[in-house]
């Protein structure tokens, strides 16, 4: 069971958090066990290097994505293999929704595919899904969308560019 | 903080200032939500309120039934609209609301066509919805899409099914268990995502049949699995395999082991580490067959990724439990992670190599983690402190610098759990290695000078109080034990005052000097110190108060023979009166929850009527419902209870389970019943009990259960009385007899006519096992020695070829019904010497006290040195009797 997948920004702000099957009560531990576990030790990794920590019966697997970054918490057959292998798919869908490791603004303004990523990869506890570009289909992220995306972005800037120049 | 990958821009300043959700509250958004109920739906605008209801429930806000209520109600209104990355939101936030069951039936219908939709992401989504809300009774209308959905071409959508019936399988078990084939078709499938679900779903449905789970594996291991993620479950359950059969004794051959030993060579890392432990933790693996193993998690010692590396040292430090030798070849790649970067491993590879480490190498360790200790956190300190334990224990001649060590981490910065592991350390090792005693005691004298946690302080002066006395020059420990009196807090000092009395005591000079200390704190300012003060001062005085030196002895050194816990109960109980309390009639029984009682509780109540009465357990309650039953009020103190013997086998129509109550010259049998019938009701429950084969035994009376509905337990008893005092063992028959009525279950009426019928129960037994309660002592030394030594009895025993000296020490522990004292209960794996320290209250409350040491030589043969001290010299024979018996 995958007990716990959090989001924090980097001074250590829930952004996500979904618990399964850890009462109401423990669950302020875990978010600050976690966060502080990511204070001591995410300060100067590279992104997406995975970093491992066990307590008690339980395994972390946790890394730093951009500016924000990703607790895993699983026990029993979700080991530290099997989070590692779960975190590498969420890091993959998390930067195709943000086309590079995001900032915390990034992060935000992309919040609600995120969420429905974060839905088709883990599942009440369970890992679903492991194919990014199958995610990316599901969130409605196809290929040309994206491409469309981008175009549209790409012809806002220089709309902005040129309104600055002729405002000069 | 991390260094982003991004160029960064003139724009990323504002981008940190500038959040969508800036200034959000709960209240607006629900305002907000009323879009959902426009005519005209703007698809955007939705799915950015959805998504700030998510961003809400996501910072933990929590809505009331209403607010839920009406956002639900709203959000259904969003089927009407055709946009797909909406639906896709909708279905999200559905699941996040959790509607109640009443409210459920309005998506059910928009759900279930979904279901049938050409859209595969519809039909996936749908299907996870509605596994999430619904209940069994709809779960039946939709099992017939579900098994179309388990074999949809769409993976996702055949994922989709399956991981629903995995969640499923937990609240709807014989609903899912019918999809066997279609699941079966799953795992064929060509599909890596979808072999994986179906592999975890089907086993799952046949996890209870061990024939159908060694044949699922068995093809698959011919056959290509192609998940990784598959094959690792392919690993497990195939050592699961192997594991029950060692269990059942079918021992000798390994049926998956090549199937194991090839994915070794797999490529997928996570396959080769899961073999990898799967073979390392097979029972009595030969260290041939472990050795590939070993040498796969060696290469991952020095892997660039963090996770394999910790994958592989976490596995070698299991190994090195049990097979310290076979890891010996790690310890140069283990050394070099003692400075790795994620503390994690650091540790896991340090308290591996104090395993597996030699003697000479003891000093060059230490070096190493006195640079490492500094940086890592109290959790991961108190893993090292506990291995350092272990160690010594090991190499007792290493003692002073593993002592000097731990007596210098005491005196850095710590948490409580971080010093209580150290001084716990530091007193088993005092009390393993006699040369350790008086370094180690003035280590922890120094301790005690600045330790801010009361608990240790008080815990220590107690140690000191025991162990003190005996050591070559006692009187340098006063001026420690003195100095808590004027510095402390009360607790403190009422402690200290314990200890020094009992230096005064076993210390014939320091009596004078001790009495004087102790005259001064008769003017402390707390009522305790100044009671104890004056109490030990009468006892050292020896002005009346106890009566002879064994009395002091006693009163001093002296264990409370009744648990903490029931002594707790008891004064809770006790109302005040002209009576006083009794302290002999604490119960001395240490409480466990039988294992069939804990389910008892566990299983909700889903029969007709009322709830079924709280399940009967423990000495008190036995006592309380024993006491409330006027026949046996003249039976006088309850004595023991034993633990609920089984006498059906499991799922029976009827399940009926025994306690034996021993008193003085009676014995009364508990029959629990629970009919498991639905549609019977049982009247007039009795146990008939064959004695033949109890001779000394004469059934007195029985009291029969008047009505045993469905799901209900009750209970039925049967006294039998005995010679007072004697530890008579026998054999008892049993027979279930009663009067069976049939039940309408639509009504809930029985019928009027009933038939008499019985039903055969297994046989259970007296032993003398029975007669004698598991009391535990604190310091067993100090027991033992106060025990009158001519009442011992020492004789040796051959007990024979066992598969190890735990197996022996249990069967002994268990033939005596006694308690282990000081975690001697524990056998090192591998060990070929042991002693085991029992302590116990036999019929007629005499304490009961045994030393029990083994001994295996290399052909498994087991000896086993008893020698027993007891209050009464025919007990200590009577328990010698008992062994030889058995």
């Amino acid at each position: 069971m995958i007990l716990a997948v959090l989001f924090a920004n980097s001074v250590g702000n829930v952004l996500i958090e979904r618990f399964n099957g850890v009462p109401a009560e423990e669950r302020l531990h875990w978010r600050s066990f976690l966060v502080k576990l990511g204070a001591e030790n995410l300060k100067g990794v590279k992104n997406e290097e995975l970093l491992v920590a066990c307590h008690k019966s339980v395994y972390i697997v946790y890394t730093m994505l951009g500016d924000v970054s990703i607790f895993l918490v699983g026990k029993d057959e979700y080991d530290e293999l099997a989070l590692a292998e779960t975190m590498f798919i969420i890091t993959a869908a998390v930067k195709d929704v943000c086309g590079k490791p995001p900032t915390e603004r990034v992060f935000l303004d992309k919040y609600g595919r995120i969420c429905l990523c974060l839905d088709e990869i883990v599942w009440n506890g369970l890992l679903e899904n492991t194919d990014k570009d199958r995610i990316k289909r599901l969130i409605r992220m196809s290929f040309l969308d994206s491409l469309f995306y981008q175009i549209f972005n790409y012809l806002l800037l220089l709309l902005f560019d040129q309104t600055r120049i002729n405002f000069l | 903080m991390a260094q982003p990958l991004v160029k960064k821009d003139d724009d990323h300043d504002d981008d940190l200032e500038f959040s969508p959700f800036m200034g959000i509250e709960k209240g607006a958004v629900l305002q907000e939500a009323r879009v959902f109920n426009d005519p005209q739906l703007d698809p955007r605008r939705c799915s950015q309120v959805i998504t700030k209801l998510l961003y809400l429930l996501n910072q933990g806000e929590s809505f009331t039934k209403v607010e839920a209520t009406e956002v639900f109600f709203s959000v259904t209104k969003l089927f009407q609209s055709k946009d797909t990355g909406l639906r896709r939101m909708v279905y999200l936030i559905i699941k996040e609301l959790s509607p109640s069951a009443d409210e459920v039936i309005i998506v059910t219908s928009s759900l279930m066509k979904d279901m049938n939709s050409k859209i595969d992401m519809y039909r996936a989504n749908a299907i996870r919805v509605l596994c999430r809300i619904i209940d069994g009774t709809l779960l039946t209308q939709i099992e017939r899409y579900l098994k179309q959905a388990i074999v949809d071409k769409n993976p996702v959508v055949s994922s989709a099914a399956l991981v629903s019936g995995l969640h499923m399988l937990k609240t709807n078990p014989e609903i899912v268990k019918r999809w066997s084939n279609e699941v079966q078709e799953a795992v064929q499938s060509r599909a890596p995502l979808v072999q994986f679900h179906g592999l975890a779903l089907l086993h799952q449905i046949r996890q209870n049949d061990r024939l159908a789970v060694s044949k699922l594996v068995g093809t698959l291991t011919r056959g290509a699995v192609r998940s990784p993620l598959a094959q690792c479950l392919l690993i497990r359950y195939s050592s699961q395999i192997i594991r029950d059969m060692s269990n059942h004794g079918q021992s000798g051959e390994r049926p998956f082991y090549e199937f194991l030993e090839g994915c070794l060579r797999h490529k997928a890392e996570m396959v080769i580490l899961e073999a990898a432990r799967a073979i390392t933790e097979l029972d009595g693996v030969p260290r041939q067959d472990l050795a590939p193993a070993i040498t796969v998690l060696q290469l991952f010692l020095s892997s660039p990724k963090p996770v394999l590396r910790f994958a592989a040292v976490r596995t070698l430090n299991k190994v090195a439990m049990t097979h310290p030798m076979a890891v010996t070849n790690c310890n140069i790649d283990m050394e070099s992670l003692i400075s790795d970067q994620n503390r994690s491993i650091a540790t896991l590879a340090i308290t591996t190599l104090l395993k597996t480490g030699n003697e000479s190498s003891v000093e060059r360790l230490m070096k190493q983690i006195t640079n490492f200790m500094s940086d890592i956190a109290d959790e991961f300190k108190i893993v090292v402190v506990e291995a350092i334990r272990s160690l010594c224990i090991k190499f007792p001649l290493k003692y002073r610098s593993l002592m000097n060590f731990l007596s210098n981490i005491l005196r850095e910065e710590g948490g409580f759990e971080y010093k209580r592991a150290i001084v716990d350390s530091i007193v088993t090792i005092i009390r393993d290695i006699p040369d350790a005693k008086e370094n180690g005691l003035l280590h922890l004298c120094e301790f005690i000078e600045d330790c801010e946690f009361t608990y240790l302080s008080t815990q220590i002066l107690h140690f000191l109080g025991i162990e003190g006395p005996n050591t070559s020059d006692p009187s340098k420990y006063i001026r420690y034990i003195y100095n808590r009196v004027h510095l402390e807090n009360a607790t403190v000092r009422a402690a200290a005052v314990c200890t020094l009395a009992k230096f005064g005591f076993m210390v014939e000079a320091l009596k004078p000097r001790i009495t004087v200390l102790l005259k001064r704190c008769i003017y402390d300012s707390d009522d305790e110190v100044r009671d104890r003060a004056t109490l030990f001062l009468s006892v050292l005085g020896n002005d009346g108060l106890v009566d002879t030196e064994k009395d002091s002895i006693g009163f001093l050194f002296g264990s409370l023979e009744a648990p903490l816990v029931n002594l707790e109960t008891s004064l809770k109980n006790y109302e005040p009166s002209e009576e006083a309390f009794d302290v002999d009639s604490v119960p001395k029984e240490v409480r466990s929850q039988p294992l069939a009682e804990k389910k008892a509780k566990d299983k909700k109540p889903t029969g007709l009527g009322a709830p079924p009465p709280a399940p009967v357990s423990g000495f008190d309650a036995y006592e309380r419902l024993l006491s409330s039953i006027p026949e046996f009020a003249s039976f006088g103190k309850l004595f023991k209870s034993s633990s609920p013997v089984e006498l059906t086998e499991a799922e029976t129509e009827y399940s009926v389970n025994v306690v034996k109550h021993i008193f003085k010259s009676h014995v009364v049998f508990q029959y629990n019943c629970t009919n498991t019938v639905p549609d019977q009701l049982l009247e007039r429950v009795n146990v008939i009990v064959d004695a033949s084969e109890a001779e000394e035994f004469s059934e007195v009376s029985s009291k029969p259960l008047n009505s045993l509905p469905y799901d209900s337990p009750g209970q039925a008893f049967v006294v039998f009385e005995k010679p007072e005092g004697v530890p008579a063992v026998g054999k008892f028959s049993n027979t279930l007899t009663f009067i069976v009525r049939e039940v309408d279950q639509s009504t809930g009426e029985a019928d009027d006519d009933g038939v008499e019928d019985e039903y055969q129960l297994e046989d259970h037994e007296i032993v003398s096992a029975d007669y004698m309660v598991n009391v535990g002592v604190s310091n067993f030394r100090n027991a033992w020695e106060n025990m009158v030594p001519e009442n011992e009895i020492v004789d040796e025993y051959g007990i024979g070829p066992r598969d190890s000296l735990a197996e022996a020490v249990n069967a002994v522990t268990d033939l005596l019904g006694m308690q282990s004292c000081e975690g001697t209960e524990t056998v090192a794996s591998n060990a070929r010497s042991h002693t085991c320290l029992l302590s116990g209250l036999y019929i007629g409350n005499v304490k009961v006290l045994v030393k029990a040491q083994f001994g295996m030589d290399s052909t498994k043969e087991i000896v086993m040195k008893l020698s027993v001290r007891a209050e009464d010299q025919s007990v200590s024979e009577a328990i010698h009797t008992l062994v030889s018996c058995g």
